[in-house]
């Protein structure tokens, strides 16, 4: 026993030191702060113009002592290096967070790119001293109800009653889940609008008006269920509600994988207090999945469920979240299909989703009127937003994705390095890798496969991690004609919008295509009458494109890349194609409901029109849905050449791109990173190097030589050879090594790559404003009084040319919203609110509320800050 | 004369076919009772896997998350999908049907479960593994045999290892103790026979925190160091050392207690009357212990190793997980968590026939180990 003790107390001694060793210190970082301009032009028609150039970079030091999470940034560093800032790095497999944490303390691992959450992680991060961590927004969680009426009429689901859901927005304290049962790792959410999005910005105040209207009162909640439940038949019995004399018993399904345990437990409790019977369902997804999914909502199998829904990106619109989430339109799910809008409700909601409005200010008149429409609704309650940390070595500067963390951050790989240092290796935790066979028409679409990619390769355009809107990589520019009368907005100077009062299709334009003879048909041969479109991009690609942009091995980028990249596009989905995988025809059917038509209007330098339907709200993300990019399939990156041998592959039997078509088939999935399909591939090589095979002859043929189809073979041979695998791409890095059972992957710079290494570096940090409000604690009523509002960023002034907007709410004694107005700018981070003698007056005396919203033109999400003060006579 | 000779070799003859009649006797006996093993160990195989053939799709039930995963994965794609979010409500209804009827399809859900079970069956006991219906090997393999095979070496090399040093030191540690009844070596064991409670992954969590988180000496997990070594040698090097904290978390939650267990065991069969009768007769101490005590107890230590030795096939769930381990244990978990029913027949199946032959070997093994044994005799041999 005495032996037993000493252990325990040499583990607790040694523990101990370990957290004294840990404590935290005072550090000095770099930071940049990236200043940009705003030119203001006029558009067509009604529609202004805002385009932002980046115009200067400073760079400065400042002392912050590292609590939680710091913004660590570059250090201006000779740009004499290209592609990547680091030699080497490796992914390694930690699927604990615990010891994901642990490692990162120890040094073991540089980053873990998983958004980590817990009171005992957060604790763990603060301790380690050592880890710097971003927030990551897009998940957030609901409560969704049954609005399904019971066919057994002796049965009462309280939740078919719009008023009874809608009371349970003051049943629910979403503070207390978002501080205590998340651990401060979540925000309060009561709208469809997320966190990380354009709209959130947009609306902000209207969203502050929504959370101040539903803030948590569990007795107003009372009066109306006791209202609601009477008028149902239903009475209240020692303090239970009965209908037909026997107590109701909601029947809650709690998911129980993540603290969505913790808030069914706490929903169902609140029921409780409510005078509801409740039975709590804790079981995991897919034990769920089959009653609030499948079921019959009328059978009152459930009332309520713990729901979660997820972005990956910034969202630039979430006018559609109306018809998704509160329309029967939304999913065909018997769940869905009991909902009941009102008229004018689901009007407002169906237009929104059509983009039926004249123009922004339209749009956002119907915004306005839709988000408490929403509420009053509540098909589901929404309850928080959560903020998880995304953490990683202070010692590294990373960009991450407001939604997406830094797994969903396509510019990652361009940005990673370590402070003050050019090159080393680097070794990032990630909770899997492998976890599917990798090709890039049905392959893995798991986050962190999709991470390891995103460093292999690169697209046309990125999506801005702040914003959500496409920035240009390797396209030029485009031009953007729109239909006149479509509402849309161009913010970047890289897309030059104009409109037209019709978009024709030309006859050459290629509109479909025949899979028997493998050509493209043009709109003259497939239609008689001419075709319109509503959107007509035309991209134009850098002349010097094809002389700098190579594959990893080695073979220079062409047109044929991007034209294999259409024809796979028709093809693979097409029952007469010998390539036909029945999984990708619904896709392709998706596809063409919105495509009017494709032409190649130049091949060197590239410039690719592009006719459809399916615009968005922003011109950039218009222009740029579809480049016809070969490191743009769906799943990754593919030349023409290593894709050729999937194809033959394929149409020999030995594997098939989609699960479905594998499974059928009784072969492998298409894998071009490890496995069986490694021999199949390198035997495809061999006989398409003896034939100088080209795919797609009839078509690709036009644009490959069998002497560039033999050089090809022969580069991607070579680099099979060395590194015993067929994935290239052109991004920063190649992917040197696959060790699928030691959960190893290794990526190395890729020297040929022709970008600057601080090419992106402007997107490192999140620029996230910090707001602080300061005025007089009194006011006398009937007298003007100022508030200052400083706003920082990276530790000093937001310039003012970043700003969007300020904007203010102001709240009385009784908590009533009285008054909504603008702050004025004063100078770089300093603007102030004015309440005029007229506010003061219409003031009680007794405490109010300020709150000011800043919105950002470099991030999506808004910065809110308050301040109380007394007004007195 | 001739007449006695006559007799001897009518008396010859006579012993002769008798024993021949008892040798046909004895393969008579052999055959029907391996026969009878057979078939009896074949049948409970049956059973073993229809029961987990029941066991792993919840008796049917599975088929209803799997359509209600399906629904939910294909909604959830569809909802991060903004193009598809534009598309008219019948087109969206269309193409989700059409989406999830293809997965329903892959899983054989437009089959009833009965007619899937008994091919589930069929294919097990044949073991036709076939593909998986949800994972891959790491190498992105769907067959069933390579998703095995990929898990199998890393297993039996650490649980290998570990078994074995574990079997061996507690078998001689014990049998020493055995002989030192009483001592304080003996009283040491009895006293810490009872950390054997704590699991293995107990212990590696403690080893991970002092000798990879405090002191920094062994790594965290993993089976290699990042990147691997290209040299072979190196790389079994960097194995070893991933291998020291499993390995020590193996041996500290059994140890004791396994040597608690052979040493109260040889003590039972070394109070044996003939054990005494053989120190009486002033017998040496290690004659005795060859002859009169390992000597019978050699079936039990057979079994007991012919059983350790299958169970390195199921691997350690979750002390592969503590450490990372890439192993069989952590694939039967995933698989089993997501209704792989291929994946856990294979692993059931080949589990159940290791099983199996295991006790009919032991049969014949005990026979030719212990001359009290006869095999097909029940307890009139004995």
């Amino acid at each position: 026993m005495l032996k037993r003790f000493v252990l325990v107390a040499a583990i607790l001694m040694a523990l101990g030191l370990f957290l004294a060793a840990c404590a935290g210190e005072t550090q000095t970082v770099e930071v940049t702060r990236v200043v940009t301009e705003t030119v203001t032009v006029e558009g067509q028609g009604t529609t202004e113009t805002v385009v932002e150039t980046v115009v200067e970079t400073v760079v400065e030091t400042v002392i912050e002592t590292v609590v939680e999470t710091v913004i660590v940034e570059a250090t201006p560093v000779p740009v004499d290096r290209n592609g990547g800032w680091l030699d080497t790095i490796i992914f390694v497999e930690e699927p604990n967070q615990d010891a994901a944490i642990a490692r990162l303390a120890a040094g073991d691992i540089d980053m873990y790119a998983d958004d980590v959450a817990g009171a005992a992680l957060v604790q763990a991060i603060a301790d380690a001293g050592n880890i710097q961590t971003r927030t990551q927004y897009g998940l957030y969680d609901e409560i969704f109800f049954n609005n399904g009426t019971c066919t057994d009429e002796t049965a009462l689901n309280p939740f078919q009653n719009a008023k009874m859901r809608e009371a349970m927005n003051w049943a629910v304290d979403r503070t207390y889940v978002a501080d205590e049962l998340y651990g401060g790792l979540a925000v309060p959410k009561f709208t469809p609008i997320s966190e990380a999005g354009a709209d959130r910005g947009r609306f902000a105040p209207e969203i502050r008006a929504i959370e101040a209207q539903y803030a948590y009162d569990l007795e107003k909640a009372r009066e109306i269920i006791t209202v609601e439940m009477e008028g149902m038949g239903a009475t209240l019995v020692d303090g239970k509600w009965t209908f037909n004399g026997e107590p109701i018993t909601l029947i809650g399904l709690i998911r129980i994988e993540d603290t969505r345990k913790e808030i069914g437990n706490y929903f169902a409790n609140q029921l409780e207090e409510l005078g509801f019977t409740v039975e709590r369902v804790e079981r995991t997804s897919g034990e769920l999945s089959p009653i609030w999914v499948s079921s019959d909502p009328t059978e009152c199998q459930w009332n309520w469920y713990t729901g979660a829904w997820s972005q990956t990106a910034v969202d630039r619109s979430n006018a559609d979240n109306f018809d998704f989430f509160y329309s029967p339109r939304g999913l065909p799910w018997p769940s869905w299909q009991v909902f009941q809008m009102t008229p004018e409700f689901d009007d407002l909601s169906l237009r929104l989703f059509n983009n039926d409005f004249a123009d922004f200010e339209e749009r956002a008149d119907m915004m306005r009127q839709a988000l408490p429409l929403a509420n009053e609704m509540s098909t589901r309650i929404w309850v928080t937003s959560r903020t998880t940390l995304v953490p990683f070595s202070d010692q590294v500067s990373v960009t991450t994705d407001l939604a997406g963390g830094v797994s969903g951050a396509a510019l990652w790989s361009k940005t990673i390095r370590f402070a003050d240092e050019v090159g080393g290796s680097m070794t990032i935790g990630l909770p899997s890798v492998f976890t599917e066979p990798w090709n890039p028409i049905a392959g893995s679409n798991w986050v962190f496969d999709r991470m390891v990619q995103r460093g292999l390769g690169e697209p046309s355009l990125y999506t801005d991690p702040n914003t959500g809107l496409q920035i240009p990589n390797r396209v030029e520019r485009a031009e953007l004609v729109v239909k006149e009368g479509f509402p849309i907005n161009a913010t970047l100077d890289w897309v030059a919008l104009s409109f037209a009062p019709e978009i024709t299709v030309p006859d050459d334009a290629w509109v479909d295509w025949d899979a028997e003879n493998q050509v493209f048909i043009t709109a003259a041969e497939k239609f008689t009458e001419t075709q319109t479109a509503v959107y007509k991009s035309t991209i134009y690609f850098p002349a010097d494109m094809f002389s700098t942009v190579t594959w990893h091995d080695g073979s220079a980028l062409s047109a044929a890349d991007f034209v294999m990249s259409m024809i796979t596009n028709f093809d693979l989905g097409n029952p007469a194609s010998p390539y036909f995988n029945e999984d990708l025809a619904p896709s392709l059917e998706q596809f063409m409901s919105a495509f009017k038509g494709t032409r190649i209007v130049s091949t060197d330098p590239l410039v690719i029109e592009y006719y459809a339907d399916n615009a968005q709200l922003d011109a950039e993300n218009t222009a740029g849905y579809i480049t016809w990019w070969p490191g743009s399939y769906a799943y990754g990156d593919a030349a023409w050449h290593n894709m050729a041998l999937m194809l033959r592959g394929e149409e020999n039997g030995g594997f098939a791109f989609t699960d479905a078509k594998a499974t059928a088939n009784s072969v492998e999935r298409t894998n071009i990173i490890a496995g069986p399909s490694l021999e199949i591939l390198a035997s495809e090589l061999l006989s398409a190097t003896e034939e100088s095979y080209i795919p797609y002859a009839a078509t690709l043929g036009q644009f490959v030589t069998a002497d560039e189809a033999a050089a090809r073979y022969s580069n991607l041979a070579e680099f099979a050879r060395r590194y015993g695998h067929y994935y290239i791409g052109t991004g920063a890095y190649f992917l040197k090594g696959v060790f699928p059972v030691e959960g190893q992957a290794i990526l190395e710079h890729y020297n040929a790559y022709p970008d600057a290494a601080n090419r992106w570096d402007r997107f490192s940090a999140p620029a996230i404003a910090e707001v602080e409000i300061d005025g007089p604690s009194r006011v006398t009523i009937g007298e003007e009084a100022a508030f200052d509002v400083f706003i920082d960023v990276f530790g000093g002034p937001y310039p003012m040319a970043d700003i969007d907007n300020v904007q203010y709410l102001l709240f009385d004694a009784t908590g009533a919203q009285v008054e909504t107005g603008v702050a004025e700018a004063v100078e770089d981070g300093v603007w102030q609110v004015i309440l005029s003698t007229d506010t003061t007056t219409a003031l009680a005396e007794g405490s109010n509320r300020l709150e000011v919203v800043v919105v950002s033109k470099l991030v999506a999400i808004p910065s809110l800050a308050q301040y109380t003060f007394v007004t007195a006579p | 004369m001739s007449q006695e000779a006559l007799k001897l070799n009518i008396d010859t003859e006579s012993i002769e076919s008798s024993s021949r009649k008892a040798r046909s006797q004895a393969v008579l006996r052999l055959v029907k009772y391996t026969s009878g093993r057979i078939v009896a160990l074949f049948f409970t195989v049956v059973v073993g896997v229809y029961i987990t053939v029941l066991i792993a799709n919840m008796g049917g039930y599975v088929d209803d998350i799997r359509r209600g995963q399906i629904r939910e994965g294909v909604a959830l794609s569809a909802s991060l999908d903004p193009t598809f979010r534009q598309l008219p409500e019948d087109e969206r209804t269309k193409i989700i049907e059409e989406r999830v009827a293809i997965q329903e399809a892959r899983f054989g859900l437009d089959q009833p479960f009965v007619v899937r079970s008994l091919r589930y069956l069929t294919n097990a006991l044949t073991l036709n593994l076939g593909f998986s219906e949800g994972l891959t090997s790491d190498s992105g393999s769907r067959l069933v045999s390579n998703i095995i095979l990929e898990r199998l070496p890393s297993t039996l090399v650490l649980f290998g290892t570990a078994n074995l040093i574990l079997f061996f030191l507690s078998l001689f540690l014990g049998l020493s103790l055995s002989r030192r009844y009483g001592s304080f070596f003996d009283k040491l064991v009895l006293g810490l026979a009872p950390t054997s409670a704590a699991p293995g992954w107990f212990y590696g969590l403690f080893l991970i925190l002092i000798f990879s988180g405090l002191l920094q000496l062994l790594p965290f997990g993993g089976m290699v160091s990042a990147p691997p070594p290209e040299n072979p040698i190196d790389y079994a090097l960097s194995l070893m050392e991933h291998m020291i904290l499993p390995v020590m978390a193996t041996l500290l939650s059994a140890v004791f207690l396994t040597i608690y267990n052979w040493r109260t065991f040889f003590l039972i069969y070394a109070s044996e009357d003939y054990v005494e009768m053989a120190k009486a007769k002033g017998l040496p101490d290690r004659m005795i212990e060859q002859r009169y005590v390992l000597r019978p107890t050699l079936p039990n230590i057979v079994t007991s190793f012919a059983l350790l030795l299958i169970t390195l096939w199921t691997g350690a769930i979750i002390l592969e997980t503590v450490f990372n381990w890439p192993g069989i244990g952590q694939l039967y978990f995933r698989a089993i968590g997501i209704y792989d029913t291929p994946v856990i027949l294979a692993n059931t199946v080949v589990y159940a026939y290791l099983l199996s032959l295991t006790v009919f070997l032991l049969d014949f093994i005990y026979a030719l180990v212990d001359p009290r044994v006869r095999v097909g005799e029940g307890s009139k041999g004995r």
